[in-house]
C-alpha cells in the first residue's frame, strides 16, 4: 500500500508533531504530564464538592483513567483542526498522501498517551489497584485511535471549507465530555435509562472505550462490558465514514488554501 | 486539461454568510477558468520554459503537473520522479531546523533516509549556508530560504524538476550556481519546466517555450519567437493601457506613418538611425496657425523629449481639408527600449486641443550602445 511505501514522511511528520507542540515552551514534555495532573486536580476538587467522590473507595483511580484516557480524545480533537490548515505551505506545494498528515497526528498523540499510559499503570501499581483482564487493553486502545483518526479526519476537513468548525467543536467537545462517564460512574447516567434500553449510553463511542479502560486497569464496570460493542460498532462507522470524506475531498484542499 | 476554481464572494463559508445566502437564494458563486484546454507535451530530457503575464495560469499549471491540484477535466501523466520547486522554502516549517526540513522534503519526494543522509553534504554545500543548518529556518534571510530550497530540490535528483519562478530570488552569484547546475540537469538528460519572468535566462535554458495568456497556450515553440510574440503582446496591452484620444475635432489626425530612414513602414528603430513621420490630418473649415506635436514618453510613462512645429519656428499659417506635415527626427538618442509616442494638433495659444492622440503608437528601440541614463548627448573624449 502506498502508506507503507511513505513509512519514511509518516515517521519523520510524527517525529515533527512531537517535537514542534513543545517546542517554544519553558516545561516542554511535561506539559503531556502535567495537563492531566492539572485536569485531574480540577474535576477532583469539583467531583469532591458535588458529592462524586463518596460514590465509591477508588474514586481518585476512577477519575485519572477517565482524564488521562479523554485527554487522547480531546488532543486529538483539538490538533485535527489544524492537521490541514496549519500544513498549508505542505499541502499546496508539495504532492504526498494527505491521508498521512492526520495519520501522523493521530500517532504523536498516541505515543504521548502511552507515555502517560506508563505513567498510570505506575501508579496503579503503586497503589495496589487489582487489574481486570489486561488483555482488553490493546483492543480498547486500538478502536480508541480508530476513533480518534475518524473524527480527526472529518474534523479536519470539514475546518477547510468551514471555518466555523473550530467554534464548534470546542462546544461539541464539552457536551460530549459530560456525556461520557469520565468523572461519573456509568450507573449515574444507566440510572436515567430504562433497564431495556442502557445500551443507548453506548452509542456514544467514548462511553464504551472508557468503560473498556477501567474493566482492564481496574477491574470495573465489567457488568457492561459486553455494551462496549455497540461503541465499536459506533467507531469503526466514524472511521469508515472519515477516511471515505477524506479521500473524496483530499484533491480539493490544495484549491481552498 | 482545463482548472477551473470556484470564486466565492467573500472566502470561506462561516455561519452568518450561510444564511445571508439562503435568504438571497443562493451563493454568489463565480467560476473562473485558470486554464483552459491546455494540450502539450514534453519530451523526455527536454527543457520547457514557460512564460505569461501574473495570472496567466503558469503555477496553476505546475501545481497540476506537481500533483498538489488536481484538474478539473483531464489529465497529466508523468514518466518518473518528480521534484518540484514552486515557491521559496516550499514545504519548509518554520519551526525545525534547516537539517530537520532536508529530511522532511527528502520524504515528501519519497527519497529513505539513507539516501538523503548520502545526499546531505552536498545540499549543504550547495545551499552554502553552513553552520545555519542546524537553525530553525525561521531565522534564515530569505536568500538561505531559496538557496536551500533550490539545492533540495536539485539534489534529490529527480527525473522531472519543476521550478516556479526562482532564478528572480538570491543573489547574482547563487543565480550562476542555479543555471550551472540546471545546464548540468539538462546535459543528464533530465526534463526540466521552468517558470520564469527572465526572459533572457528562460532563453538561454530552454529547447521550447510554452507562452500562456488567461489559461491559454497562446504559443509553444522556438523561445526567440515565442518570446518575441510575447513581448509584441505585452507591448500592445501596454500601450493600450494609457491610450487616449481626444480633442475637440476641428482638426483630426487621420494617421501617422512611422518610416525608418529608407521610408519603410515600421516599429523597430535602430539607436542613431532616423526616425519619420507622415502625419495626415483634416480639418474642418479653415484653421489659422495650428501647432503640430509630438512627445515620446518611456514605459514608465516619463516624457523623453516632446517638441512641436511652435518651438521649432516651423510656421503653418493656416490649413483647410487634407494634407499632412513630415516630421523627421534625425538620430534616435534613445536607450534602447520601448516607447510610447503621442502626436497631437493644437491652437497657438495653447487654449483649444484640436486633436490629441497619448501614447498612441509603440516603437521599439534596439541599440548596441550601452549608455547609462535616458538618452544619448553626442560627446567627444580627448587627451
Amino acid at each position: 500500500m502506498d502508506l507503507y511505501r511513505r513509512r519514511e514522511l509518516l515517521l519523520i511528520l510524527v517525529n515533527r508533531n512531537l517535537k514542534i507542540r513543545y517546542k517554544n515552551s519553558t516545561l516542554g514534555f511535561f506539559w503531556s504530564l502535567l495537563t492531566p495532573v492539572l485536569f485531574i486536580l480540577i474535576y477532583g476538587i469539583f467531583a469532591h464538592i458535588l458529592g462524586f467522590s463518596k460514590t465509591r473507595p477508588d474514586y481518585l483511580e476512577f477519575l485519572i483513567v477517565g482524564i488521562v484516557v479523554w485527554q487522547f480524545l480531546a488532543m486529538c480533537l483539538n490538533d485535527s483542526l489544524g492537521v490541514i490548515l496549519g500544513n498549508a505551505n505542505l499541502i499546496k506545494k508539495t504532492s504526498f498522501p494527505r491521508f498521512i498528515l492526520p495519520l501522523a497526528m493521530v500517532i504523536a498523540n498516541l505515543i504521548n498517551f502511552l507515555l502517560t499510559l506508563v505513567v498510570l499503570f505506575a501508579y496503579l501499581l503503586a497503589v495496589h489497584m487489582t487489574f481486570g483482564n489486561l488483555a482488553i487493553l490493546p483492543a480498547v486502545l486500538l478502536a480508541q485511535c480508530a476513533l480518534c483518526l475518524g473524527t480527526g479526519l472529518i474534523l479536519a476537513t470539514t475546518n477547510v471549507f468551514f471555518r466555523d468548525t473550530e467554534h464548534i467543536l470546542s462546544i461539541l467537545v464539552l457536551a460530549w465530555f459530560f456525556l461520557t462517564p469520565v468523572f461519573y460512574p456509568i450507573d449515574k447516567q444507566m440510572a436515567f435509562l430504562p433497564a431495556d434500553l442502557n445500551w443507548l449510553a453506548f452509542l456514544n463511542p467514548m462511553t464504551g472505550i472508557v468503560c473498556g479502560y477501567r474493566a482492564a486497569l481496574m477491574s470495573d464496570g465489567v457488568a457492561f462490558l459486553h455494551l462496549t460493542w455497540i461503541s465499536l460498532g459506533v467507531t469503526l462507522l466514524i472511521l469508515i465514514a472519515g477516511v471515505a470524506f477524506f479521500q473524496r475531498m483530499a484533491s480539493r484542499l490544495a484549491d481552498e488554501m | 486539461m482545463t482548472k477551473t476554481f470556484r470564486l466565492r464572494q467573500g472566502g470561506t463559508p462561516t455561519l452568518k454568510s450561510m444564511a445571508l445566502d439562503i435568504l438571497r437564494g443562493g451563493r454568489l458563486k463565480r467560476d473562473f477558468l485558470a486554464l483552459k484546454d491546455v494540450t502539450f507535451s514534453v519530451r523526455h530530457g527536454e527543457t520547457l520554459g514557460i512564460i505569461g503575464a501574473n495570472g496567466a495560469g503558469k503555477s496553476t499549471l505546475l501545481s497540476i503537473i506537481t500533483g498538489t491540484m488536481s484538474p478539473t477535466s483531464g489529465t497529466v501523466t508523468t514518466h518518473g520522479s518528480i521534484s518540484s520547486l514552486l515557491e521559496l522554502g516550499a514545504g519548509f516549517h518554520p519551526d525545525l531546523t534547516g537539517r530537520e526540513n532536508v529530511f522532511l522534503n527528502g520524504a515528501i519526494m519519497g527519497l529513505s533516509r539513507k539516501q538523503m543522509r548520502d545526499r546531505f553534504d552536498a545540499i549543504v554545500q550547495f545551499a552554502g549556508i553552513g553552520d545555519f543548518i542546524d537553525q530553525p529556518v525561521k531565522h534564515y534571510s530569505s536568500g538561505m530560504y531559496v538557496r536551500l530550497g533550490f539545492a533540495v530540490a536539485v539534489e534529490i535528483d529527480p527525473d522531472i524538476l519543476l521550478i516556479d519562478e526562482v532564478l528572480a530570488v538570491g543573489d547574482s552569484d547563487f543565480q550562476q550556481k542555479c543555471l550551472q547546475k540546471m545546464r548540468d540537469f539538462r546535459e543528464r538528460g533530465k526534463t526540466m519546466l521552468i517558470i520564469s519572468h527572465d526572459l533572457k535566462t528562460i532563453q538561454s535554458v530552454s529547447d521550447r517555450i510554452l507562452l500562456l495568456d488567461s489559461g491559454s497556450i497562446l504559443g509553444m515553440g522556438d523561445p526567440a519567437n515565442v518570446i518575441d510574440e510575447y513581448q509584441s503582446l505585452t507591448r500592445k496591452r501596454n500601450a493600450r493601457l494609457i491610450e487616449r484620444e481626444w480633442g475637440t475635432g476641428e482638426v483630426k489626425i487621420t494617421g501617422v506613418s512611422l518610416l525608418d530612414g529608407t521610408g519603410v513602414k515600421t516599429d523597430r528603430f535602430k539607436w542613431g538611425a532616423p526616425l519619420e513621420a507622415v502625419i495626415s490630418y483634416h480639418a474642418e473649415g479653415c484653421i489659422v496657425q495650428p501647432v503640430f506635436g509630438f512627445s515620446i514618453s518611456d514605459e514608465g510613462g516619463r516624457v523623453i523629449y516632446g517638441n512641436n512645429t511652435q518651438i521649432e519656428k516651423f510656421d503653418i499659417p493656416r490649413i483647410e481639408g487634407d494634407g499632412s506635415i513630415a516630421l523627421t527626427l534625425e538620430k534616435i538618442a534613445m536607450a534602447k527600449g520601448t516607447y510610447r509616442v503621442s502626436f497631437s494638433v493644437h491652437s497657438a495659444d495653447h487654449k483649444i486641443n484640436y486633436h490629441r492622440l497619448d501614447n498612441k503608437y509603440t516603437i521599439d528601440v534596439e541599440s548596441d550602445k550601452a549608455f547609462e541614463g535616458y538618452c544619448y548627448m553626442p560627446i567627444k573624449w580627448g587627451r
